[in-house]
């Protein structure tokens, strides 16, 4: 760290002449100095990124990451360029999605500088920094709100179109730290399954919309639907069993190939969500195996098949949210 | 409630409702009480449901002093009003404002169940 301009001055002793302060006053004089700098660093990193996404769910497990990333890449696909803040402290994982396992971060005069992954990605993540994968991560509240400021205070991320910001599972202090930090949120995507479990407390829904007064940007469901597909003879009946025995019937087209998408866990679920919170439904993503090994093997879906039913899934769920932050004043709506 | 609203294309703040002149030219007021009363958050509309937390809301709401709100939209689908006192959470679909501008009920007649997102 550069060193502290600052020191103590006391009028009254004789002659007005500076004092030298104690170690301590020195170490507090330097933290309140780096803070404001970090202050004044988020506000200018606001203004150089032009939108900032939360990507949020209530419960664990519903594929926020792979939803992150997949809307990360999407839109560098478009040619947007993109950066991804992984802010799961404890459980990063957006690095192994990206290609970027075992990375280390760059640092050059106190400035992080994040990795780049598949489509020129920037990532930021508690990944990097830690000695090994198998490393637990046990930081208590403040200490974890300390590296959430600086992941975001002192990152070079430069000139960015989008940043995806990636949570942990909850309301907890993380998505509040994010929203007084960094100004200018553009809204939360909140990404569900279609089931039951998927739903969460209220109170917890209080809390958080009236601390982080982040408009909603829409909801996402995830693991949609599975398509099994398969061949016979041609204009024929096929009957397939899906799950909970419930019956799908479909006919072979004339070359004798059909395809059958069967609801794993429940049908709209993410839909019915959005509608009873009245907020937009942003599309639904199958459920693709392919997410999982593309995961473990660090080649994303979307970049392994971008032309894929993933890929086109997610497409779809970028242009609506681009939708919904396109105009933020409103459609020619003129308020006196 | 019409899922397909005209484009709302002014909205006059006046001292206690404002006017909402929509693309077609027809013009609505709506109370501010009003406004409060439908908020959208998810503290507000469970009080909704029944009689007895629905009419106290209604009155909490008429006590406040009177007050014009800010609006900011949000994102291009609704709105949200900042007021000094009481809930400033809801954020109003334009679908929402468009039933309010009818004097239609803005929840369809649906109680609110705690859930979601």
């Amino acid at each position: 760290m550069a060193e502290s301009p600052l020191s103590v001055h006391d009028p009254n002793s004789e002659g007005s002449q500076d004092m030298k302060p104690s170690p301590q006053q020195q170490k507090q004089m330097e933290q309140a100095y780096a803070q404001m700098k970090r202050k004044m660093s988020m506000q200018e990193i606001g203004k150089k990124i032009k939108h900032k996404i939360m990507v949020l769910s209530g419960k664990g497990g519903v594929g926020k990451s792979t939803v992150s990333t997949g809307l990360a890449l999407s839109l560098a696909q478009r040619g947007h360029s993109v950066g991804i803040l992984d802010i799961d402290i404890t459980g990063p994982n957006v690095p192994k999605m990206m290609g970027l396992d075992g990375r280390r971060l760059h640092v050059e005069e106190g400035r992080i500088h994040p990795a780049q992954g598949h489509l020129g990605v920037k990532v930021i993540s508690m990944a990097f920094l830690l000695e090994d994968e198998d490393t637990p991560v046990v930081w208590r509240g403040p200490i974890k709100l300390g590296a959430i400021q600086q992941f975001i205070g002192d990152v070079e991320w430069g000139q960015l179109d989008y940043l995806i910001i990636d949570f942990p599972p909850g309301t907890s202090d993380e998505p509040l730290t994010v929203a007084q930090s960094l100004p200018d949120i553009d809204g939360m995507v909140i990404v569900t399954t279609p089931q039951d479990v998927a739903l969460l407390d209220s109170r917890k829904s209080i809390t958080f919309s009236e601390s982080l007064k982040v408009p909603v940007l829409g909801v996402v469901e995830n693991m949609s639907g599975y398509t099994i597909r398969g061949n016979g003879p041609s204009n024929s009946q096929v009957t397939i069993s899906g799950p909970g025995g419930k019956s799908h019937n479909t006919t072979t087209d004339e070359e004798g190939n059909f395809s059958v998408t069967l609801d794993i866990f429940k049908e709209g679920g993410g839909k019915s969500t959005a509608e009873e919170f009245g907020v937009p439904f942003l599309g639904a993503l199958p459920f693709d195996p392919g997410f999982v090994r593309g995961g473990d093997d660090g080649v994303h879906r979307i970049v392994s098949e971008p032309e894929g039913e993933s890929a086109i899934a997610f497409s779809k769920v970028v242009e609506s949210i681009m939708e919904q932050i396109g105009s933020s004043s409103g459609p020619g709506l003129e308020i006196i | 409630m019409s899922s397909n609203p005209p484009e709302l294309i002014r909205l006059e703040r006046r001292d206690l409702d404002m006017l909402l002149t929509y693309e077609s030219g027809d013009q609505f007021t709506v109370t501010y009480d009003d406004i409060r009363y439908s908020c959208p958050c998810a503290k507000c509309s469970p009080l909704r449901n029944e009689d007895e937390s629905s009419k106290s809301l209604r009155r909490q709401i008429e006590a406040l002093s009177p007050e014009k709100p800010k609006v900011k939209p949000v994102g291009k689908y609704a709105l949200a009003f900042e007021w000094d006192s009481g809930c400033s959470s809801g954020i109003y679909r334009f679908e929402r404002i468009w039933a309010l501008a009818n004097n239609q009920d803005p929840d369809d007649g649906r109680a609110y169940v705690h859930g979601v997102w």
